[in-house]
């Protein structure tokens, strides 16, 4: 669907030079990563199929090309595409056409290029968003005189900021909800401060830190993003978010006390827009294929009568009434046009989850610019938040639409304040259906030893963690930053359920067992490189898959020197965390009892998962330099 | 608000009836007909002496509160569900009109689809005109037989010619012990009721007040026998009308289930859970197309063909594309479903988290009920009733992947434990089992431009806290009616019945200002002059400061360069 007042000018801004490429020997340099990101980035554009344009800027580039560029001024950065959407040839672009630098350009001169691009570039079209991506290892020396200037223009023409870095920075804070509980964090990886970074890396994060809480305040801090969160988060990037629209309307209470106020769609369940075209299966085009609707008659023949002898009408029971719409135009109900009126206060506990409706939640500001009507609000939202109630109101978005009555409750953060609105359900939406009830009924009373098994259960399956010290507790899955993987399907089918799509493969004979589990080492790998629970518990399925059909396929050498190397890998990366998980639940070597073909016993399959002193040194030492993905695999 | 930006709200709007979106919702609207066929209902009125007779001056007859009773059922069915099938039978009068000319039992209405005429006859019962016109058309008798009159109701369930997936009769009754004088009728009673049950056909029993309690176990016990699924349910005999509705419509709207799904735990526990719908949008039904001449509904057909050739196409000479930066992808429509396939449908435990971590404001969807559903994997109740109290007991909710059908794509849904509340009526209000919560997606989260906040000062707060006080209602949520259908449905009745004007729907939705205005007096202007300088006006337009894009573009960094 193309939606103009949608559309979006972003630039991406990557820093190619010197050390983009510097890398640990068994990790992915920044210049690696960066691509990896931007290219998920255009893949989600290309697909998407808006009309947001992208343009590529590089510093650190050995030659120079941009319009800025005079003298010795704004040297090594190149313009290396301009505005244009984005298409396979950007992608291709960026898989193999740019290549790492040897020089190195300053960060700040870049952001001017890419802001100039943006304001040349957009003059007498109409953009709703200004944007720029920043991919850099911050390594590079910069001059730190401009910046306020920056900042200023960046505030001024509305182009926002992101960026992304080979380390995560420490967050605090953040936004605590105070609506849902304060001692709640949201997992992000860890938060420490990395090692092993330069001094000027260091700057260049307090120049970044600097420049995000200038923009955007506390909530800044949230656009820098480390490469593999980004991996991890295909939505990091702003861009994508869809722009809410705002709603002005007054919030009414009784006929003489209204608050001026700002609401925009908060939530909304994003589908996949694009839909299929019906084409002709030889010409493959869409053009040679019409529809077309006929009216006929409830007799034997059919008769056809055509559509202007027909006329509207509406089912009443079992009676069918004529109603043109001409009539019906002018009996329907009418709404008086646009409101947001309160019909009274009740307790929150009232107004239960279970009765929310409609597709979408609104966030209600104050007005924009208008004091008066912030601190009318804020005493409402302060009011009924201390009161724990909540107000019922009258909403209606504009003479043409259907009134809605909904809930208003308060939503308090340290960044702001506002009211949510969630439609309720008419009289005529509900269904009261009674159900058997489950106490006092022989047939489905558990037993002790049941309900304590379902106790520990519950206990071994917790997905947060508590720290009694803080008094925190951490959220260790955070759905709502997980992506819809429908999105990602179109163009990465197969991350979703490795373990499940090996098995489908290997048993349907759709794969050799060898590019199965290729394809289920790599999808491994990447989980490993998260680094994050969550992901440790996909690796530990997709192991546990592969290790079952080895034994299956008399593969079971394949698995050994996977597992093997694995062990070694998992050492050198210091993923000790993800070995406890394997060691706890036993996944070693296939042994001979288990598969003919192994050599492996019983025995040395338990010193296998023994601390590496006492383990076999051998394949160990092949790995001394680093392993990778190609070195996992090549053993196989 | 530019009309660019107006078009974006519409659109949203335009959209509920996506097509697509629609196809999905109707397979959630709780359940398929096609399948099910239609359910039927016999309302089995005793039109005895005593049930004319009131306790109380301004107290409405056990009659007269079951005849409203049901003329509410009436047109609500004609609204919710009008396929369903309807039907009226007095017993203990004196005429008889029935198939099989039985004594005392007067059909008033058989089997059909509700509709205005029928409604309209039930309004000559009513009231004390009613009344009147009950003893001059039909009468009261003197005696009855049960059994009979249970054997009535069978034939008419076997007039019927639709499929039929639910029969159901509902007593209304001030009587406790009809044959107490006759034992032998009284166990003839019995052996039909119990016919009934084994032929499918569900009876209740909607007990009216009597002078001194309705024993149930004179009687009625051995009669009816709660069926299986209605375990538990027992309702107290009803002296208010308000009472007897709700009674009647939580037995009269058949529970559908929307589909029967596994719910995984771990790999080698599994339990079966139904789901249900408890809430669903109530849409305005669609129009039909009449032909001029006869007002008869009219059939359509949609076809598909070459326009060049001109020869209709089947639907395997047509494939599904779609274009990307230029580049055409051509899939057959079976690969087009199969892009959307990820799980087998069913619930996937990933985990618990504490009750407390559930956010309001994170609302996606409306949520649906979970009940364990015991037909296909033995001992599902028990496993889901220790999940259910350890969940309750330890205040957590299971986090699950929801995939409910063959290619749809995966969510994360919470289960949240909801213990089993009834009402002082014993009546259910809350049934024990898990609300499914949808939790939205990254992608479903929008970032939205926050107002700078500004703290209300507690002297401000406080004023407003007494203002919300003033206005202190009690939520419930059958309180409001949707006045758009109520006046379509109004307009509806207009027509058929030939009246001039409809009746105008009550809005509940606006607001009762001069009450509200009257309840706060002088609140509001103390308010007003603690938050609002003098010359403020909330209702005023604003004067946008010209905040152009212009300006914001003058400053370009060309100028930052000739500034160094």
């Amino acid at each position: 669907m193309a939606r103009s007042w949608d559309k979006a000018a972003v630039v991406l801004c990557m820093d190619v030079g010197l050390a983009m490429s510097n890398s640990f020997p068994d990790e992915e340099s920044p210049f690696e990563l960066a691509k990896k990101v931007m290219t998920m980035f255009v893949q989600r554009q290309v697909f998407a199929e808006n009309k947001d344009e992208v343009a590529l800027v590089l510093f650190g580039t050995d030659g120079t090309e941009n319009a800025l560029a005079a003298g010795d001024q704004y040297q090594n950065i190149t313009v290396h595409r301009h505005l244009m959407c984005p298409d396979f040839d950007l992608l291709e672009d960026i898989e193999s056409k740019i290549q790492p630098g040897s020089q190195q350009a300053d960060l700040l001169d870049a952001l001017i290029v890419c802001m100039d691009l943006i304001q040349e570039e957009t003059l007498g079209k109409k953009f709703e968003k200004r944007h720029i991506e920043v991919f850099t290892d911050l390594s590079s020396p910069f001059s730190r005189d401009q910046l306020d200037i920056i900042i200023h223009n960046l505030k001024k023409s509305g182009i926002s900021l992101q960026f992304f870095l080979p380390f995560p920075i420490g967050k605090q804070g953040g936004t605590g909800d105070r609506g849902d509980g304060s001692l709640l964090s949201d997992h992000h990886g860890p938060s420490f401060p990395p090692k092993g970074i330069t001094e000027q890396q260091k700057e260049g994060i307090q120049m970044v830190k600097k420049v995000m809480m200038s923009l955007e305040g506390e909530d800044g801090l949230e656009e820098i993003y480390s490469f593999s969160e980004a991996l991890r988060q295909l939505c990091v990037f702003k861009k994508t978010e869809r722009r809410s629209m705002p709603w002005s309307c007054q919030l009414t209470i009784g006929s003489n006390l209204s608050i001026k106020i700002v609401a925009y769609k908060s939530i909304t369940q994003e589908k996949v827009k694009k839909c299929w075209t019906v084409v002709d299966a030889r010409t493959l085009k869409k053009e040679a294929i019409q529809k077309e609707t006929v009216y006929c008659l409830n007799d034997d023949d059919e008769t056809e009568v055509s559509k202007e002898d027909t006329i509207q009408g509406f089912r009443y029971g079992s009676d069918i009434i004529p109603f043109s719409k001409v009539d019906e135009e002018q009996m329907k109900y009418k709404s008086e046009g646009k409101c947001f009126s309160v019909l009274g206060f009740c307790r929150s506990s009232q107004v239960h989850m279970k009765y929310f409706m409609g597709n979408q939640v609104l966030k209600v500001f104050a007005a924009k610019d208008d004091e008066a009507a912030a601190v009318a609000l804020s005493s409402l939202i302060h009011a009924l938040d201390e009161l724990d109630m909540v107000a019922v109101v009258r909403y209606v978005y504009n003479e043409k639409t259907n009134p809605q009555v909904g809930v208003a409750f308060p939503l308090i953060k340290d960044a702001y304040e506002c009211l949510v609105y969630i439609q309720l359900p008419f009289m005529e939406d509900l269904r009261q259906y009674m159900f058997p009830s489950l106490k006092n009924n022989r047939k489905c009373t558990p037993t002790e030893a049941q309900l304590s098994a379902v106790d520990a259960l519950i206990d071994s399956m917790s997905l947060v963690q508590k720290d009694e010290e803080e008094g925190t507790i951490e959220d260790l899955f955070p759905t709502s930053k997980i992506p819809n993987p429908q999105f990602q399907r179109l163009f990465q089918v197969g991350s979703v359920n490795p373990a499940e799509n090996f098995r489908v493969l290997v048993r349907q004979k759709k794969a050799t067992f060898e590019e199965a589990s290729h394809q289920l080492i790599n999808h491994i790998e990447q989980f490993l490189d998260t680094n994050e629970t969550l992901y440790f518990m996909k690796s530990m399925d997709c192991i546990k898959a592969f290790r079952e059909e080895a034994i299956q396929f008399s593969e079971e050498q394949r698995f050994n020197n996977f597992l093997k190397a694995l062990r070694d890998k998992v050492e050198v990366k210091q993923l000790n965390h993800f070995w406890e998980i394997v060691v706890h639940d036993g996944v070693t070597l296939i042994t001979k009892d288990e598969a003919p073909g192994s050599s492996v016993t019983t025995e040395e399959a338990k010193k296998f998962l023994a601390p590496k002193e006492n383990a076999n040194a051998d394949s160990a030492a092949a790995f001394e330099e680093g392993g990778d993905v190609d070195d996992l695999l090549e053993l196989i | 608000m530019s009309s660019n930006n107006m078009s974006g709200w519409e659109s949203y709007y335009k959209n509920e009836g996506d097509e697509e979106e629609e196809q999905e919702e109707g397979l959630e609207a709780g359940g398929d007909y096609s399948y099910s066929g239609r359910d039927s209902l016999i309302f089995l009125v005793d039109a005895s002496r005593a049930m004319f007779e009131s306790q109380d001056e301004d107290e409405l007859t056990p009659f007269d509160m079951s005849i409203q009773c049901i003329r509410s059922v009436y047109t609500n069915k004609i609204i919710s569900s009008n396929r369903d099938l309807l039907a009226v039978v007095f017993y203990g009068t004196k005429k008889d009109k029935n198939s099989v000319n039985f004594k005392n039992i007067y059909v008033l209405q058989e089997l059909d689809n509700p509709g205005v005429k029928r409604v309209q006859e039930l309004d000559k019962f009513k009231g004390q005109e009613g009344k009147k016109y009950f003893e001059d058309q039909i009468g009261h008798g003197s005696d009855y037989s049960l059994s009979e009159v249970l054997w009535v109701c069978a034939n008419l369930f076997s007039d019927v010619q639709f499929k039929m997936s639910h029969k159901r009769i509902m007593l209304f009754t001030n009587e406790d012990d009809p044959h107490g004088d006759d034992s032998a009728k009284a166990s003839r009673a019995r052996t039909k009721a119990g016919d009934l049950r084994d032929t499918g056909i569900f009876l209740d029993l909607m007990h009216l007040k009597k002078r001194g309690g309705f024993d149930t176990s004179l009687f009625y016990r051995d009669v009816i026998i709660a069926e299986n699924e209605d375990i538990g349910i027992h309702f107290e005999e009803s002296s208010k009308l308000e009472d007897l509705l709700r009674k009647v419509r939580a037995k009269e709207t058949r529970k559908r289930v929307l589909s029967r799904l596994k719910l995984k735990l771990n790999k080698d526990v599994t339990l079966t859970v139904g789901i249900y719908n408890m809430v669903q949008k109530a849409y305005r039904p669609p129009p039909v197309r009449l032909y001029r001449e006869t007002n008869e509904p009219v059939k359509t057909k949609t076809r598909t063909f070459n326009v060049n050739t001109g020869s209709l196409l089947l639907p395997s000479d047509t494939k599904r594309s779609q274009t990307y930066s230029h580049r055409q992808i051509v899939l057959e429509k079976e690969e087009t479903e199969e892009l959307k396939r990820f799980d087998e449908p069913g619930f996937i435990l990933i985990g618990f988290k504490p009750l407390m971590m559930l956010k309001k404001h994170h609302y996606l969807r409306h949520s649906l009920f979970v009940y364990p559903e015991e037909s296909l994997i033995n001992g599902s109740s028990t496993l889901f009733s220790a999940l259910l109290t350890k969940c309750l007991e330890k205040e957590v909710m299971a986090v699950c992947r929801y995939t409910p059908r063959r290619n749809s794509p995966p969510c994360f849904v919470a289960l949240v434990p909801q213990e089993e509340e009834l009402d002082d009526q014993k009546i259910q209000v809350a049934p024990p089992g898990f609300q499914l919560v949808f939790l939205p997606y990254a992608d479903d989260k929008r970032k939205v431009p926050f107002t700078e906040k500004v703290m209300a000062n507690p002297e401000q707060v406080d004023k407003m806290k007494a203002i919300v006080q003033k206005l202190r209602f009690k939520y419930r949520s059958d309180s409001f009616e949707n006045p758009v259908l109520q006046q379509h449905f109004r307009n509806m009745e207009a027509l058929a019945l030939d009246l001039m004007e409809p009746e105008q729907a009550v809005d509940l939705t606006l607001p009762k200002t001069e009450v509200m205005d009257k309840r706060l007096g002088s609140l509001v202007d103390e308010f007003k002059e603690l938050v609002y300088p003098p010359d403020y006006n909330p209702e005023g337009k604003v004067t946008k400061r010209k905040k152009g894009r212009k300006e914001g573009m003058t400053c370009s960094p060309r100028m930052i360069r000739s500034l160094e």
